[in-house]
């Protein structure tokens, strides 16, 4: 089952990108290559790169696919972004030793998750959106599953997602 | 209510039904260490060189000790050299055969092949490096594993091996940055609920030790650091003293030219800051063993005038002080040392001639009192 979430998940990613590429036609197409082709060198790549991917990325990309094809999504605010970027930096610098306390670890206790998914509706409700809301819960129910990473920060973040909040930043700016 | 609120009230509610499933499950982890046996007092004293091996060519470096029914195995990475895409994991099985140990013949044990086809999910696997036992699952093992990158970016496999090879594995979540730059070297460490701890370490940036616990399923259910100032601790060797206090040796990265020496008294839960040991250490590991009132064997390079011989050294007052048992010299350096219990013995195995070959010793209590 983890290995299913997580080749359904790459492909999601990837068809991301055949999309901004090739539209529909171009995801429908990466997605199948790499469900079809997952003992190929350059895909098994991309998964020990990238695994775990958890809830997050796919469900962006997915968002992101339906926004182009007409679907009405309410984007981040760009305070929203910046404030994500930032405390996800802090973060990954705990992750690393820079920060003497290590916040990953929460992510393997129930009470600190649970605390943290409801933080995640509360926020949602605030701010009348259920995305954010629906990738915690998601993936609170994929952690306590066993499917995928032990640990819950796993399903709702991804290292991918500084770079792309940098892009997406960059390009609101210019 | 707008249909918002609604979702996201239903959202809520879900979250609190997978919370209480969650909590209720949750096992509280022991944090008691388990105690060694003492070595038994009878017989007379034995010491034997059971492998001295070479590699025919390239390196066979980072031997492990796995403690096994009838004997014990010794698992090292051979390839042409360290981090190399052709580095796979070689054995040689040692067995008592009346009074005598047979080791038999080097031989491919994990394959970076079979171990990618092994991975759930299926991924690459370029190079594989220091890989030891999981003492929780008999047959299983613990591998430094390299798909994209060097050591930086390896993780830790846990592997499943069956008759032959590996038959599952998968990464231990232990890094949000893509779960990478873990790897192991010292073995596992008992707690009285006969759990196990993993020693391991960061090895990106500032560097750390930790000590990783696991959940009733083998998956990992936290994590707790061992840090420094001014040094990198890297490859913790954690030896308990008694139910709740240890000392974990540590290697510092950055060649301090020192060991290193963090200590807990709440059994894993928290680690003071690594303080400088007056022992020499060329940055390489040691290894260790609790002998019981307070008494702690160690394997290590101390020597600053002659780092490349190995000694093994003896505390009877919990690591203050140091005397020497025996010393291990040879051509080139002899690291990378693992001292475990194999019955009423001890195993130690270490790389010889600079990561040439592997040599493995099998000796008790009376050997080491008659030194």
């Amino acid at each position: 089952m983890r290995a299913a979430a997580d080749w359904i998940a790459l492909a999601l990613v990837m068809a991301w990108v055949g999309f901004a590429v090739a539209g529909p036609v171009g995801a429908g197409a990466i997605a199948l290559a790499v469900l079809l082709l997952r003992g190929w060198v350059p895909v098994s790549t991309l998964m020990a790169l990238l695994a775990p991917l958890g809830v997050m990325l796919p469900a962006l990309a997915l968002r992101q696919m339906a926004a182009g094809m007409g679907v009405a999504v309410i984007p981040f605010g760009s305070l929203e972004l910046v404030v994500f970027l930032l405390a996800y930096l802090v973060f990954l610098a705990s992750a690393m030793g820079v920060v003497p306390v290590g916040l990953y670890r929460f992510g393997y206790a129930p009470v600190p998750v649970a605390v943290m998914v409801l933080a995640a509706c509360g926020y949602g409700a605030l701010s009348g959106q259920v995305f954010l809301p629906i990738v915690a819960v998601m993936g609170q129910a994929l952690w306590v599953m066993g499917w995928g990473s032990s640990n819950w920060f796993d399903h709702v973040l991804h290292a991918v997602l500084v770079p792309v909040t940098i892009v997406v930043l960059i390009l609101r700016m210019v | 209510m707008t249909p918002l609120v609604l979702s996201i009230l239903a959202l809520a509610g879900l979250s609190l039904c997978l919370s209480l499933w969650a909590i209720r499950r949750d096992v509280p982890l022991n944090w008691r260490f388990a105690l060694p046996e003492a070595l038994p007092k009878g017989g007379a004293p034995r010491f034997e060189t059971l492998l001295d091996y070479t590699a025919p060519e390239g390196q066979a470096h980072a031997p492990a000790i796995v403690q096994e029914s009838g004997g014990f195995s010794v698992i090292w990475f051979q390839g042409s050299a360290e981090a190399q895409p052709d580095v796979d994991i070689f054995a040689s099985h040692i067995t008592r055969d009346g009074d005598a140990w047979q080791a038999s013949a080097p031989e491919r044990h994990l394959t970076r092949g079979a171990l990618a086809d092994a991975f759930e999910p299926r991924q690459l696997v370029v190079t594989l490096g220091n890989t030891i036992q999981n003492d929780a699952a008999p047959g299983h093992l613990y591998t430094t594993a390299v798909s994209v990158g060097g050591w930086a970016m390896a993780a830790i496999a846990e592997v499943a091996m069956g008759a032959r090879g590996p038959v599952r594995a998968s990464k231990l979540n232990l890094s949000p940055i893509l779960n990478r730059s873990f790897l192991v070297k010292s073995p596992m460490l008992a707690y009285g609920d006969g759990s196990h701890a993993l020693p391991a370490y960061f090895e990106m940036g500032p560097t750390y030790g930790a000590l990783v616990r696991f959940d009733p399923r083998g998956r990992v259910r936290d994590q707790r650091r061992m840090s420094g100032t001014g040094v990198k601790p890297i490859q913790p060797m954690i030896v308990p003293l008694d139910a709740t206090r240890a000392l974990a040796f540590l290697r510092d990265f950055d060649r301090s030219g020192t060991l290193w020496l963090s200590r807990t008294s709440d059994g894993g839960q928290s680690w003071s800051r690594a303080e400088a040991l007056d022992m020499a250490n060329p940055s390489a590991p040691v290894a260790a063993l609790a002998l019981g009132d307070g008494r702690i064997l160690m394997a290590m390079n101390d020597d600053a005038d002659h780092p490349d011989d190995l000694r093994l050294a003896l505390s009877r007052d919990e690591g203050a002080t140091w005397q020497e048992v025996y010393r291990f010299t040879g051509e080139g350096a002899l690291r990378y040392p693992m001292l475990r219990r194999v019955g009423d013995d001890i195993a130690l195995a270490y790389s010889t001639g600079g990561k040439r070959g592997i040599r493995v010793h099998l000796f008790n209590g009376l050997w080491l009192a008659a030194q």
